[in-house]
Protein backbone atom coordinates (compact mmCIF):
# COMPACT_ATOMS: atom_id res chain seq x y z
CA UNK A 1 0.00 0.00 0.00
CA UNK A 2 2.86 2.37 0.70
CA UNK A 3 4.08 1.95 -2.87
CA UNK A 4 0.57 2.53 -4.07
CA UNK A 5 0.15 5.82 -2.28
CA UNK A 6 3.58 6.83 -3.54
CA UNK A 7 2.37 6.33 -7.06
CA UNK A 8 -0.65 8.57 -6.48
CA UNK A 9 1.04 11.78 -7.68
CA UNK A 10 2.34 9.90 -10.69
CA UNK A 11 -1.12 8.68 -11.60
CA UNK A 12 -2.56 12.08 -11.02
CA UNK A 13 -0.04 13.66 -13.35
CA UNK A 14 -0.74 11.09 -16.01
CA UNK A 15 -4.51 11.42 -15.84
CA UNK A 16 -4.57 14.38 -18.20
CA UNK A 17 -2.72 12.46 -20.89
CA UNK A 18 -4.89 9.39 -20.43
CA UNK A 19 -7.93 11.53 -21.03
CA UNK A 20 -6.32 12.86 -24.18
CA UNK A 21 -5.74 9.26 -25.23
CA UNK A 22 -9.33 8.26 -24.54
CA UNK A 23 -10.72 11.21 -26.44
CA UNK A 24 -8.36 10.68 -29.38
CA UNK A 25 -10.22 7.53 -30.46
CA UNK A 26 -13.69 9.02 -30.63
CA UNK A 27 -15.87 11.76 -29.20
CA UNK A 28 -16.80 10.80 -25.67
CA UNK A 29 -18.83 12.24 -22.84
CA UNK A 30 -17.80 12.25 -19.21
CA UNK A 31 -19.72 9.17 -18.09
CA UNK A 32 -17.99 7.18 -20.87
CA UNK A 33 -14.58 8.42 -19.77
CA UNK A 34 -15.32 7.45 -16.22
CA UNK A 35 -16.42 4.01 -17.30
CA UNK A 36 -13.24 3.45 -19.24
CA UNK A 37 -11.06 4.68 -16.43
CA UNK A 38 -12.99 2.71 -13.85
CA UNK A 39 -11.42 -0.54 -14.97
CA UNK A 40 -7.90 0.87 -14.69
CA UNK A 41 -5.77 2.16 -11.88
CA UNK A 42 -6.82 5.62 -12.91
CA UNK A 43 -10.40 5.43 -11.70
CA UNK A 44 -11.56 8.94 -10.95
CA UNK A 45 -14.62 10.87 -9.92
CA UNK A 46 -16.66 13.68 -11.40
CA UNK A 47 -15.43 16.03 -8.72
CA UNK A 48 -11.93 15.69 -10.15
CA UNK A 49 -12.78 15.18 -13.79
CA UNK A 50 -14.94 18.22 -14.48
CA UNK A 51 -12.46 20.80 -13.20
CA UNK A 52 -9.66 19.01 -15.07
CA UNK A 53 -11.62 18.97 -18.33
CA UNK A 54 -12.47 22.62 -18.00
CA UNK A 55 -8.79 23.39 -17.46
CA UNK A 56 -7.84 21.37 -20.55
CA UNK A 57 -10.45 23.17 -22.55
CA UNK A 58 -9.07 26.51 -21.41
CA UNK A 59 -5.65 25.36 -22.54
CA UNK A 60 -7.27 24.41 -25.87
CA UNK A 61 -6.30 20.73 -25.85
CA UNK A 62 -9.92 19.59 -25.96
CA UNK A 63 -13.22 21.00 -27.02
CA UNK A 64 -16.75 19.81 -26.69
CA UNK A 65 -20.02 19.94 -28.52
CA UNK A 66 -23.54 19.37 -27.32
CA UNK A 67 -25.34 16.30 -28.57
CA UNK A 68 -28.86 15.21 -27.94
CA UNK A 69 -29.15 11.91 -26.13
CA UNK A 70 -31.93 9.37 -26.35
CA UNK A 71 -32.27 9.11 -22.60
CA UNK A 72 -32.09 12.47 -20.94
CA UNK A 73 -30.70 15.92 -21.47
CA UNK A 74 -28.13 16.82 -24.13
CA UNK A 75 -24.56 15.79 -23.30
CA UNK A 76 -21.20 17.38 -23.76
CA UNK A 77 -19.14 15.27 -26.14
CA UNK A 78 -15.44 16.00 -25.92
CA UNK A 79 -13.04 15.83 -28.83
CA UNK A 80 -9.38 16.64 -29.37
CA UNK A 81 -8.24 19.85 -30.94
CA UNK A 82 -5.21 20.02 -33.22
CA UNK A 83 -3.22 21.30 -30.28
CA UNK A 84 -4.45 18.39 -28.21
CA UNK A 85 -3.43 15.91 -30.86
CA UNK A 86 0.12 17.24 -31.04
CA UNK A 87 0.24 17.30 -27.23
CA UNK A 88 -0.77 13.65 -27.13
CA UNK A 89 1.85 12.72 -29.72
CA UNK A 90 4.44 14.60 -27.75
CA UNK A 91 3.43 12.78 -24.61
CA UNK A 92 3.61 9.39 -26.25
CA UNK A 93 7.08 10.10 -27.57
CA UNK A 94 8.19 11.29 -24.17
CA UNK A 95 6.67 8.25 -22.49
CA UNK A 96 8.54 5.93 -24.87
CA UNK A 97 11.70 7.86 -24.19
CA UNK A 98 11.16 7.50 -20.44
CA UNK A 99 10.62 3.78 -20.87
CA UNK A 100 13.82 3.29 -22.76
CA UNK A 101 15.68 5.44 -20.24
CA UNK A 102 14.40 3.39 -17.33
CA UNK A 103 15.21 0.16 -19.08
CA UNK A 104 18.68 1.37 -20.07
CA UNK A 105 19.48 2.41 -16.51
CA UNK A 106 18.49 -1.00 -15.28
CA UNK A 107 21.13 -2.75 -17.34
CA UNK B 1 -40.95 10.32 8.41
CA UNK B 2 -38.81 13.10 7.09
CA UNK B 3 -39.29 16.56 5.68
CA UNK B 4 -38.90 16.66 1.92
CA UNK B 5 -37.34 19.53 0.09
CA UNK B 6 -37.72 20.14 -3.61
CA UNK B 7 -34.61 21.37 -5.36
CA UNK B 8 -33.61 22.37 -8.84
CA UNK B 9 -30.44 20.71 -10.11
CA UNK B 10 -29.47 22.31 -13.39
CA UNK B 11 -33.06 22.43 -14.49
CA UNK B 12 -34.21 19.12 -12.97
CA UNK B 13 -36.55 19.04 -9.99
CA UNK B 14 -35.83 16.53 -7.25
CA UNK B 15 -37.46 15.67 -3.97
CA UNK B 16 -34.86 15.19 -1.25
CA UNK B 17 -35.12 14.25 2.38
CA UNK B 18 -34.05 17.18 4.50
CA UNK B 19 -30.74 15.70 5.79
CA UNK B 20 -29.88 14.73 2.23
CA UNK B 21 -30.58 18.28 1.16
CA UNK B 22 -28.21 19.56 3.84
CA UNK B 23 -25.35 17.36 2.67
CA UNK B 24 -26.00 18.20 -0.96
CA UNK B 25 -25.99 21.88 -0.18
CA UNK B 26 -22.79 21.45 1.81
CA UNK B 27 -21.20 19.63 -1.11
CA UNK B 28 -22.17 22.26 -3.66
CA UNK B 29 -21.14 25.15 -1.45
CA UNK B 30 -17.81 23.52 -0.87
CA UNK B 31 -17.42 23.00 -4.60
CA UNK B 32 -18.31 26.64 -5.07
CA UNK B 33 -15.62 27.65 -2.61
CA UNK B 34 -13.07 25.39 -4.25
CA UNK B 35 -13.76 26.84 -7.67
CA UNK B 36 -13.70 30.38 -6.38
CA UNK B 37 -10.91 31.51 -8.70
CA UNK B 38 -11.79 29.27 -11.57
CA UNK B 39 -12.87 31.20 -14.67
CA UNK B 40 -15.18 28.34 -15.67
CA UNK B 41 -16.79 28.14 -12.27
CA UNK B 42 -20.39 28.43 -13.36
CA UNK B 43 -19.92 25.94 -16.15
CA UNK B 44 -18.26 23.37 -13.90
CA UNK B 45 -20.96 23.87 -11.30
CA UNK B 46 -23.59 23.26 -13.94
CA UNK B 47 -21.74 20.11 -15.05
CA UNK B 48 -21.53 18.87 -11.49
CA UNK B 49 -25.19 19.55 -10.89
CA UNK B 50 -26.08 17.72 -14.06
CA UNK B 51 -23.91 14.76 -13.08
CA UNK B 52 -25.57 14.67 -9.65
CA UNK B 53 -28.96 14.89 -11.32
CA UNK B 54 -28.09 11.97 -13.59
CA UNK B 55 -26.97 9.87 -10.66
CA UNK B 56 -30.04 10.79 -8.64
CA UNK B 57 -32.23 9.83 -11.54
CA UNK B 58 -31.10 6.22 -11.21
CA UNK B 59 -32.76 5.98 -7.81
CA UNK B 60 -36.16 7.11 -8.98
CA UNK B 61 -38.95 4.72 -9.95
CA UNK B 62 -42.58 5.35 -10.79
CA UNK B 63 -43.50 4.70 -7.16
CA UNK B 64 -40.42 6.15 -5.56
CA UNK B 65 -40.00 9.83 -6.19
CA UNK B 66 -38.10 10.92 -3.09
CA UNK B 67 -34.36 10.55 -2.63
CA UNK B 68 -33.33 9.40 0.81
CA UNK B 69 -30.48 10.98 2.71
CA UNK B 70 -28.45 7.78 2.35
CA UNK B 71 -28.90 7.81 -1.41
CA UNK B 72 -27.73 11.40 -1.61
CA UNK B 73 -24.70 10.61 0.50
CA UNK B 74 -23.92 7.71 -1.82
CA UNK B 75 -24.21 9.96 -4.87
CA UNK B 76 -21.97 12.59 -3.33
CA UNK B 77 -19.37 9.98 -2.41
CA UNK B 78 -19.44 8.76 -5.97
CA UNK B 79 -19.00 12.31 -7.22
CA UNK B 80 -15.93 12.75 -5.08
CA UNK B 81 -14.69 16.00 -3.66
CA UNK B 82 -14.29 18.83 -6.12
CA UNK B 83 -10.60 19.47 -6.62
CA UNK B 84 -8.79 21.97 -8.69
CA UNK B 85 -5.44 20.99 -10.10
CA UNK B 86 -3.01 22.74 -7.81
CA UNK B 87 -4.60 21.64 -4.60
CA UNK B 88 -5.78 18.12 -5.20
CA UNK B 89 -4.73 15.77 -2.44
CA UNK B 90 -2.66 12.77 -3.43
CA UNK B 91 -5.58 10.45 -2.85
CA UNK B 92 -7.41 11.76 -5.89
CA UNK B 93 -7.43 8.38 -7.57
CA UNK B 94 -7.66 6.38 -4.40
CA UNK B 95 -11.09 5.34 -5.55
CA UNK B 96 -9.48 2.48 -7.48
CA UNK B 97 -8.00 0.91 -4.39
CA UNK B 98 -10.21 2.22 -1.64
CA UNK B 99 -13.18 0.43 -3.09
CA UNK B 100 -14.54 2.82 -5.70
CA UNK B 101 -15.91 5.25 -3.15
CA UNK B 102 -13.13 7.41 -1.81
CA UNK B 103 -13.24 8.06 1.91
CA UNK B 104 -11.39 11.32 1.53
CA UNK B 105 -14.41 13.57 1.33
CA UNK B 106 -14.22 14.92 4.88
CA UNK B 107 -10.80 16.44 4.21
CA UNK B 108 -11.90 18.19 1.08
CA UNK B 109 -12.07 21.90 1.20
CA UNK B 110 -9.47 22.19 3.87
CA UNK B 111 -6.68 21.62 1.40
CA UNK B 112 -7.00 25.01 -0.23
CA UNK B 113 -8.88 26.88 2.45
CA UNK B 114 -5.78 26.96 4.63
CA UNK B 115 -5.93 28.68 7.99
CA UNK B 116 -9.00 30.85 8.04
CA UNK B 117 -8.44 34.59 8.43
CA UNK B 118 -8.99 35.83 11.95
CA UNK B 119 -10.00 39.38 12.59
CA UNK B 120 -11.19 41.36 15.57
CA UNK B 121 -14.81 42.37 15.33
CA UNK B 122 -17.48 43.68 17.65
CA UNK B 123 -20.23 41.13 17.97
CA UNK B 124 -23.62 42.50 18.88
CA UNK B 125 -25.18 39.17 19.74
CA UNK B 126 -24.96 38.68 23.47
CA UNK B 127 -23.33 42.07 23.93
CA UNK B 128 -23.86 44.06 27.09
CA UNK B 129 -22.82 47.46 25.80
CA UNK B 130 -21.38 47.47 22.34
CA UNK B 131 -19.94 44.03 21.72
CA UNK B 132 -16.24 44.72 22.28
CA UNK B 133 -15.94 42.04 24.97
CA UNK B 134 -17.87 39.47 22.94
CA UNK B 135 -15.61 40.19 19.98
CA UNK B 136 -12.44 39.78 22.04
CA UNK B 137 -13.82 36.60 23.56
CA UNK B 138 -14.49 35.21 20.09
CA UNK B 139 -11.05 36.25 18.89
CA UNK B 140 -9.20 34.51 21.70
CA UNK B 141 -11.80 31.78 21.98
CA UNK B 142 -12.39 32.34 25.69
CA UNK B 143 -15.49 32.87 27.74
CA UNK B 144 -16.93 36.34 27.42
CA UNK B 145 -17.48 36.54 31.18
CA UNK B 146 -13.74 36.27 31.75
CA UNK B 147 -13.16 39.14 29.34
CA UNK B 148 -15.79 41.25 31.10
CA UNK B 149 -14.33 40.56 34.52
CA UNK B 150 -10.91 41.42 33.15
CA UNK B 151 -12.25 44.71 31.79
CA UNK B 152 -13.87 45.61 35.09
CA UNK B 153 -10.69 44.73 37.01
CA UNK B 154 -8.58 46.77 34.60
CA UNK B 155 -11.00 49.68 34.94
CA UNK B 156 -10.64 49.62 38.70
CA UNK B 157 -6.86 49.23 38.58
CA UNK B 158 -6.42 52.09 36.14
CA UNK B 159 -8.79 54.30 38.06
CA UNK B 160 -11.32 54.37 35.24
CA UNK B 161 -8.87 55.11 32.45
CA UNK B 162 -9.53 51.72 30.92
CA UNK B 163 -12.97 52.97 30.02
CA UNK B 164 -11.26 55.19 27.45
CA UNK B 165 -9.65 52.11 25.92
CA UNK B 166 -13.06 50.49 25.76
CA UNK B 167 -14.60 53.54 24.13
CA UNK B 168 -11.71 53.68 21.68
CA UNK B 169 -12.26 50.07 20.68
CA UNK B 170 -15.96 50.71 20.48
CA UNK B 171 -15.31 53.40 17.90
CA UNK B 172 -12.52 51.70 15.95
CA UNK B 173 -13.29 47.97 15.85
CA UNK B 174 -15.76 47.14 13.09
CA UNK B 175 -18.98 45.23 13.67
CA UNK B 176 -19.36 41.71 12.41
CA UNK B 177 -22.44 41.79 10.22
CA UNK B 178 -22.23 39.02 7.67
CA UNK B 179 -21.81 35.32 8.25
CA UNK B 180 -18.26 35.46 6.92
CA UNK B 181 -17.35 38.22 9.32
CA UNK B 182 -18.79 36.26 12.22
CA UNK B 183 -16.76 33.27 11.12
CA UNK B 184 -13.64 35.40 10.77
CA UNK B 185 -14.20 36.86 14.23
CA UNK B 186 -13.82 33.38 15.69
CA UNK B 187 -11.24 32.34 13.11
CA UNK B 188 -13.53 29.59 11.89
CA UNK B 189 -13.19 28.44 8.31
CA UNK B 190 -16.22 29.64 6.43
CA UNK B 191 -17.62 26.90 4.30
CA UNK B 192 -20.97 25.29 4.12
CA UNK B 193 -20.35 22.29 6.34
CA UNK B 194 -18.85 24.46 9.04
CA UNK B 195 -21.81 26.77 8.90
CA UNK B 196 -24.20 23.87 9.24
CA UNK B 197 -22.20 22.35 12.07
CA UNK B 198 -22.08 25.67 13.84
CA UNK B 199 -25.76 26.23 13.32
CA UNK B 200 -26.44 22.83 14.81
CA UNK B 201 -24.17 23.57 17.74
CA UNK B 202 -25.79 26.92 18.31
CA UNK B 203 -29.20 25.35 18.10
CA UNK B 204 -28.23 22.82 20.77
CA UNK B 205 -26.90 25.63 22.95
CA UNK B 206 -29.95 27.68 22.28
CA UNK B 207 -32.17 24.77 23.18
CA UNK B 208 -30.22 24.31 26.39
CA UNK B 209 -30.48 27.97 27.24
CA UNK B 210 -34.16 27.91 26.39
CA UNK B 211 -34.60 24.96 28.64
CA UNK B 212 -32.74 26.76 31.35
CA UNK B 213 -34.86 29.83 30.85
CA UNK B 214 -37.97 27.74 30.94
CA UNK B 215 -36.77 26.20 34.16
CA UNK B 216 -36.12 29.62 35.60
CA UNK B 217 -39.52 30.87 34.52
CA UNK B 218 -41.18 27.91 36.14
CA UNK B 219 -39.24 28.54 39.30
CA UNK B 220 -40.27 32.17 39.31
CA UNK B 221 -43.89 31.28 38.68
CA UNK B 222 -43.76 28.86 41.57
CA UNK B 223 -42.39 31.53 43.86
CA UNK B 224 -45.00 34.00 42.77
CA UNK B 225 -47.72 31.43 43.25
CA UNK B 226 -46.52 30.71 46.74
CA UNK B 227 -46.31 34.39 47.55
CA UNK B 228 -49.78 34.98 46.19
CA UNK B 229 -51.06 31.95 48.02
CA UNK B 230 -49.53 33.13 51.28
CA UNK B 231 -50.85 36.64 50.90
CA UNK B 232 -54.13 35.34 49.65
CA UNK B 233 -54.40 32.91 52.49
CA UNK B 234 -53.87 35.69 54.97
CA UNK B 235 -56.20 38.00 53.16
CA UNK B 236 -58.69 35.25 52.60
CA UNK B 237 -58.80 34.32 56.26
CA UNK B 238 -59.37 37.93 57.12
CA UNK B 239 -61.94 38.07 54.39
CA UNK B 240 -63.73 35.06 55.82
CA UNK B 241 -63.68 36.45 59.31
CA UNK B 242 -64.94 39.76 58.07
CA UNK B 243 -67.51 37.97 56.04
CA UNK B 244 -68.67 36.01 59.05
CA UNK B 245 -68.73 39.15 61.13
CA UNK B 246 -70.61 41.18 58.58
CA UNK B 247 -73.11 38.43 57.88
CA UNK B 248 -73.28 37.25 61.45
CA UNK B 249 -76.62 38.88 61.82
CA UNK B 250 -77.74 37.44 58.57
CA UNK B 251 -77.97 39.24 55.28
CA UNK B 252 -79.99 42.36 55.43
CA UNK B 253 -79.92 45.30 57.73
CA UNK B 254 -77.61 43.78 60.35
CA UNK B 255 -75.11 42.76 57.78
CA UNK B 256 -75.07 46.20 56.24
CA UNK B 257 -74.66 47.75 59.61
CA UNK B 258 -71.70 45.50 60.41
CA UNK B 259 -70.06 46.37 57.13
CA UNK B 260 -70.80 50.04 57.58
CA UNK B 261 -69.10 49.92 60.96
CA UNK B 262 -66.12 47.97 59.68
CA UNK B 263 -65.46 50.25 56.75
CA UNK B 264 -64.56 53.33 58.77
CA UNK B 265 -62.25 51.23 60.85
CA UNK B 266 -60.51 49.94 57.74
CA UNK B 267 -60.42 53.39 56.20
CA UNK B 268 -58.80 54.91 59.27
CA UNK B 269 -56.35 52.10 59.58
CA UNK B 270 -55.39 52.24 55.93
CA UNK B 271 -54.94 56.00 55.95
CA UNK B 272 -52.79 55.84 59.08
CA UNK B 273 -50.73 53.06 57.57
CA UNK B 274 -50.19 55.08 54.41
CA UNK B 275 -49.15 58.16 56.39
CA UNK B 276 -46.80 56.10 58.49
CA UNK B 277 -45.27 54.57 55.42
CA UNK B 278 -44.71 57.90 53.67
CA UNK B 279 -43.28 59.35 56.88
CA UNK B 280 -40.94 56.38 57.23
CA UNK B 281 -39.66 56.81 53.68
CA UNK B 282 -39.17 60.54 54.10
CA UNK B 283 -37.40 60.03 57.38
CA UNK B 284 -35.21 57.39 55.87
CA UNK B 285 -34.34 59.47 52.85
CA UNK B 286 -33.52 62.63 54.80
CA UNK B 287 -31.81 61.28 57.90
CA UNK B 288 -30.82 57.79 56.79
CA UNK B 289 -32.86 56.21 59.59
CA UNK B 290 -36.52 55.46 60.18
CA UNK B 291 -37.64 57.72 63.03
CA UNK B 292 -34.15 57.44 64.47
CA UNK B 293 -33.94 53.68 64.00
CA UNK B 294 -31.24 52.67 61.54
CA UNK B 295 -31.79 49.65 59.37
CA UNK B 296 -28.13 48.74 59.54
CA UNK B 297 -25.31 50.59 57.87
CA UNK B 298 -24.63 48.28 54.98
CA UNK B 299 -28.06 48.46 53.34
CA UNK B 300 -28.08 51.23 50.75
CA UNK B 301 -30.90 53.74 50.81
CA UNK B 302 -32.63 52.52 47.67
CA UNK B 303 -32.70 48.97 49.00
CA UNK B 304 -34.17 50.16 52.28
CA UNK B 305 -36.90 52.01 50.40
CA UNK B 306 -37.63 48.90 48.41
CA UNK B 307 -37.90 46.92 51.64
CA UNK B 308 -40.30 49.50 53.04
CA UNK B 309 -42.43 49.30 49.91
CA UNK B 310 -42.47 45.56 50.25
CA UNK B 311 -43.52 45.65 53.90
CA UNK B 312 -46.22 48.20 53.15
CA UNK B 313 -47.79 46.18 50.39
CA UNK B 314 -47.51 43.02 52.49
CA UNK B 315 -49.68 44.70 55.14
CA UNK B 316 -51.97 46.70 52.89
CA UNK B 317 -52.73 43.84 50.53
CA UNK B 318 -54.79 41.66 52.92
CA UNK B 319 -56.61 44.76 54.10
CA UNK B 320 -57.63 45.43 50.54
CA UNK B 321 -58.88 41.86 50.28
CA UNK B 322 -60.93 42.37 53.43
CA UNK B 323 -62.43 45.57 52.06
CA UNK B 324 -63.44 43.91 48.84
CA UNK B 325 -64.95 41.10 50.82
CA UNK B 326 -67.18 43.61 52.54
CA UNK B 327 -68.14 45.24 49.27
CA UNK B 328 -69.11 42.03 47.63
CA UNK B 329 -70.51 40.12 50.53
CA UNK B 330 -72.89 42.68 51.84
CA UNK B 331 -74.86 43.32 48.74
CA UNK B 332 -74.15 43.83 45.10
CA UNK B 333 -76.33 46.88 44.60
CA UNK B 334 -74.92 48.90 47.43
CA UNK B 335 -71.37 48.10 46.52
CA UNK B 336 -70.66 51.48 44.94
CA UNK B 337 -72.01 53.31 47.97
CA UNK B 338 -69.70 51.36 50.23
CA UNK B 339 -66.75 52.05 48.00
CA UNK B 340 -67.51 55.75 47.91
CA UNK B 341 -68.05 55.77 51.64
CA UNK B 342 -64.68 54.16 52.16
CA UNK B 343 -62.86 56.53 49.81
CA UNK B 344 -64.37 59.60 51.38
CA UNK B 345 -63.57 58.37 54.85
CA UNK B 346 -59.97 57.40 54.11
CA UNK B 347 -59.30 60.65 52.27
CA UNK B 348 -60.80 62.54 55.15
CA UNK B 349 -58.67 60.66 57.63
CA UNK B 350 -55.61 61.26 55.47
CA UNK B 351 -56.23 65.01 55.40
CA UNK B 352 -56.91 64.99 59.11
CA UNK B 353 -53.74 63.15 59.91
CA UNK B 354 -51.71 65.45 57.67
CA UNK B 355 -53.19 68.54 59.24
CA UNK B 356 -52.62 67.16 62.73
CA UNK B 357 -49.05 66.25 61.93
CA UNK B 358 -48.38 69.61 60.34
CA UNK B 359 -49.69 71.56 63.31
CA UNK B 360 -48.60 69.34 66.19
CA UNK B 361 -45.44 67.55 65.06
CA UNK B 362 -42.58 70.04 64.68
CA UNK B 363 -40.49 67.80 62.40
CA UNK B 364 -43.29 67.53 59.89
CA UNK B 365 -43.86 71.26 60.10
CA UNK B 366 -40.20 71.93 59.44
CA UNK B 367 -40.15 69.51 56.57
CA UNK B 368 -42.94 71.26 54.74
CA UNK B 369 -41.54 74.71 55.54
CA UNK B 370 -38.39 73.86 53.58
CA UNK B 371 -39.99 71.40 51.23
CA UNK B 372 -37.95 72.18 48.09
CA UNK B 373 -34.67 71.94 49.93
CA UNK B 374 -35.66 68.76 51.71
CA UNK B 375 -36.87 67.23 48.50
CA UNK B 376 -33.54 67.85 46.77
CA UNK B 377 -31.69 66.43 49.81
CA UNK B 378 -33.77 63.28 49.61
CA UNK B 379 -33.24 62.96 45.91
CA UNK B 380 -29.49 63.46 46.19
CA UNK B 381 -29.27 60.91 48.97
CA UNK B 382 -31.07 58.43 46.79
CA UNK B 383 -28.82 59.06 43.77
CA UNK B 384 -25.75 58.83 46.01
CA UNK B 385 -26.87 55.48 47.31
CA UNK B 386 -27.13 54.17 43.75
CA UNK B 387 -23.74 55.57 42.88
CA UNK B 388 -22.25 54.12 45.98
CA UNK B 389 -23.65 50.73 45.11
CA UNK B 390 -22.32 51.02 41.61
CA UNK B 391 -18.96 52.34 42.83
CA UNK B 392 -16.98 49.60 41.14
CA UNK B 393 -18.28 50.90 37.88
CA UNK B 394 -17.01 54.16 36.40
CA UNK B 395 -18.62 56.93 38.38
CA UNK B 396 -19.37 59.13 35.40
CA UNK B 397 -22.36 61.25 36.15
CA UNK B 398 -24.29 60.06 33.12
CA UNK B 399 -23.70 56.48 34.04
CA UNK B 400 -24.78 57.18 37.59
CA UNK B 401 -27.91 58.83 36.30
CA UNK B 402 -28.51 55.90 34.01
CA UNK B 403 -28.07 53.36 36.78
CA UNK B 404 -30.31 55.29 39.14
CA UNK B 405 -32.92 55.58 36.40
CA UNK B 406 -32.85 51.87 35.81
CA UNK B 407 -32.99 51.14 39.54
CA UNK B 408 -35.90 53.55 40.01
CA UNK B 409 -37.75 51.88 37.18
CA UNK B 410 -37.00 48.48 38.67
CA UNK B 411 -38.22 49.45 42.11
CA UNK B 412 -41.32 51.08 40.67
CA UNK B 413 -42.15 47.97 38.68
CA UNK B 414 -41.52 45.79 41.72
CA UNK B 415 -43.86 47.97 43.71
CA UNK B 416 -46.53 47.81 41.04
CA UNK B 417 -46.13 44.06 40.78
CA UNK B 418 -46.69 43.74 44.50
CA UNK B 419 -49.72 45.92 44.41
CA UNK B 420 -51.38 43.76 41.80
Amino acid sequence: MTADTKFNPLRKGLLEFLILQIISADKVYVADMMKRLQETDFATQEGTLYPLLSKMRREEFVDYEWQESDSGPPRKYYKLTAKGKSQLAEFKDYWAYLNTTINKLGR
Amino acid sequence: MNTVIIINLNGNAFHLEEPGFQSLRAYLERAHAQLQDNPDKSEIMADLEQAIADKCGHFLRPHKNVLTAAEIDGVLKEMGPVETDGAAPAGATAGATAGATGGEQPQAGKSTAGPAPKRLYQIRQGAMLSGVCTGIAAYFNIDVTIVRILFVVLTVLTGGLWVLVYIGMMLVVPFANTGEEHAAAAGAPFNAQEVIDQAKKHYAEFKDSKEWRRHWRQQRREWRRRWHEGAYWWGHNLQRNVHQFSTGAGYGYGGHLGAALLIPFLAVFNALLFCLWIAAIVSLATTGAIFGWSMGGSIPLWASILILMFIYSAIARPLRHARRAIYFNTSGNNYLWFAAWYEILSTGVLILVCWFAYTHVPQVHDFFQHFAQNWSTMWNNLIDSFRHTAAHKPADSWLGAKISGVAAAASASAFLALRR
